[in-house]
């Protein structure tokens, strides 16, 4: 087509309106159609009347104005005031109260293992005497207290042989417990200058965590040591080895098991040892003067990680 | 005669001029996006809700199962050109005439 074809002359006015019109008609009718389409599939596929409904399911979920329940006609607060019984302690408790106390009460929450950890934690400062303020969520904690062995046998029956809690402890325990008859006594000490050692009661088996391990009390190291060792001397001479780390014999190795790591550690011996071991941090063991023993393996309780050193009063005394 | 001659050139001419815009209101999208503009629209003023309601009455009148596309088509549009509300009209007609403004003087 020649381009002077194209031109608006070739077009009067009311013929361009025409056009507008007829293009308006045919953009109209495709909407209708494509409507009609629609429709015509939705009744045949059978979805078409799907959202209409009877006039009594209507009357049924008719919207609820009435004071004091909301619109579907159920009673706000109706379940503030009613209380349960714990199943665990026999409590009533109230309603709104009853899903944090059951988690504290049974000892299975996210944050009954931190309060269960903080008081034994604050327990160890006070005197036993104290931890008899145990509360029901120390029930199931039996493992985990330190110095209230005679509680936990009386307690033993109080527990729950299927929580959670026990059989967790129980199977966390790291790697095997050993049997302490078969091994030798070389392997004994090895095992006693690297882990915690204590004998399970239940088991009979030595326990493979760390020196520091918080099932266990020093004391009870000690014990262990004591028993599968030979007694302890009083004054025991100092390892003759510059590296104090694989002693022959047995009160040399028990001789590294630090009594004074319990908690009441004098601030005036801690300060003393912590001054003396500046220099000389993790170093050989010299001659001991204290009855006590020292230790290389156990280190005290109170060790910080901010202290540039461990404190150590028996072994590091004499250094000064 | 001639005249009669001169009427059926200027018929085609103006046919031709037609077919033209059309197909360029085609290639360049426009129309597409006029339709898109109307179907939105007419959802927006309710046109569509109604009709829909008006086709439920012809279904149920002429039987759930039977009812085929030429009857909907026949009883729906004529009442859908009639149901367009004036302010949609006025407003694609204007965009329309603007298209055509801009390039029918090509």
């Amino acid at each position: 087509m020649k381009m002077e074809d194209m031109s608006l002359s070739g077009l009067d006015n009311t013929k361009l309106e025409a056009l507008a019109h007829d293009i308006y008609a045919d953009l109209v009718e495709d909407a209708c159609l494509g409507l009609c389409f629609e429709v015509h599939r939705a009744v045949k596929q059978g979805y078409f009347f799907l959202d209409e409904t009877d006039q009594d399911s209507m009357k049924d979920f008719e919207i609820v104005d009435q004071p004091g329940v909301d619109i579907f006609g159920q009673v706000y607060n109706q379940w503030k005031n009613k209380e349960c019984v714990c199943p665990n302690c026999n409590r009533s408790i109230a309603a709104s109260r009853f899903a944090p106390h059951l988690e504290k009460c049974l000892g299975m929450g996210r944050n009954s293992s931190r309060i269960a950890n903080r008081r034994i934690a604050s327990s160890n400062n006070m005197s036993k005497s104290e931890s008899d303020q145990e509360d029901n969520d120390d029930i199931n904690d039996n493992d985990w207290s330190y110095g209230s062995e005679k509680k936990a046998k009386k307690r033993k029956s109080d527990k729950n042989p299927n929580s959670p809690r026990r059989s967790k402890s129980l199977k966390h325990k790291n790697g095997e417990l050993q049997c302490y008859e078969t091994l030798g006594p070389e392997e004994l000490r090895s095992l006693l200058t690297t882990q915690c050692g204590v004998m399970s009661e239940h088991t009979k088996k030595m326990c493979t965590r760390s020196l520091r391990c918080p099932q266990h009390t020093d004391e009870q190291r000690r014990t262990v040591r004591v028993f599968l060792l030979g007694s302890s001397l009083p004054d025991v001479d100092g390892v003759v080895e510059n590296d104090g780390y694989d002693v022959p014999d047995g009160q040399a190795l028990m001789s590294r098991l630090q009594w004074d790591g319990s908690s009441d550690i004098s601030p005036s011996d801690s300060a003393s040892s912590k001054a003396s071991t500046n220099n000389s941090d993790s170093k050989k063991p010299k001659k001991k003067k204290k009855p006590s023993l020292g230790s290389l393996g156990l280190p005290s309780r109170k060790k910080k990680p901010k202290l540039p050193a461990p404190p150590t009063p028996s072994i590091y005394d004499d250094m000064n | 005669m001639h005249g009669n001659a001169m009427k059926r050139v200027n018929m085609s001419k103006e046919s031709q001029m037609r077919a033209a815009i059309n197909q360029k209101l085609i290639e360049m999208g426009e129309r597409e996006r006029l339709k898109e503009l109307l179907r939105a629209k007419l959802i927006e003023c309710g046109w569509k809700d109604q009709l829909k309601a008006h086709c439920k009455d012809v279904i149920r009148e002429k039987g759930f199962e039977h009812v085929t596309v030429e009857d909907l088509v026949a009883e729906i549009t004529p009442k859908g050109r009639a149901l367009v509300p004036d302010s949609v009209k006025k407003e694609l007609l204007q965009r329309i005439r603007a298209f055509l403004a801009q390039h029918s003087a090509l």
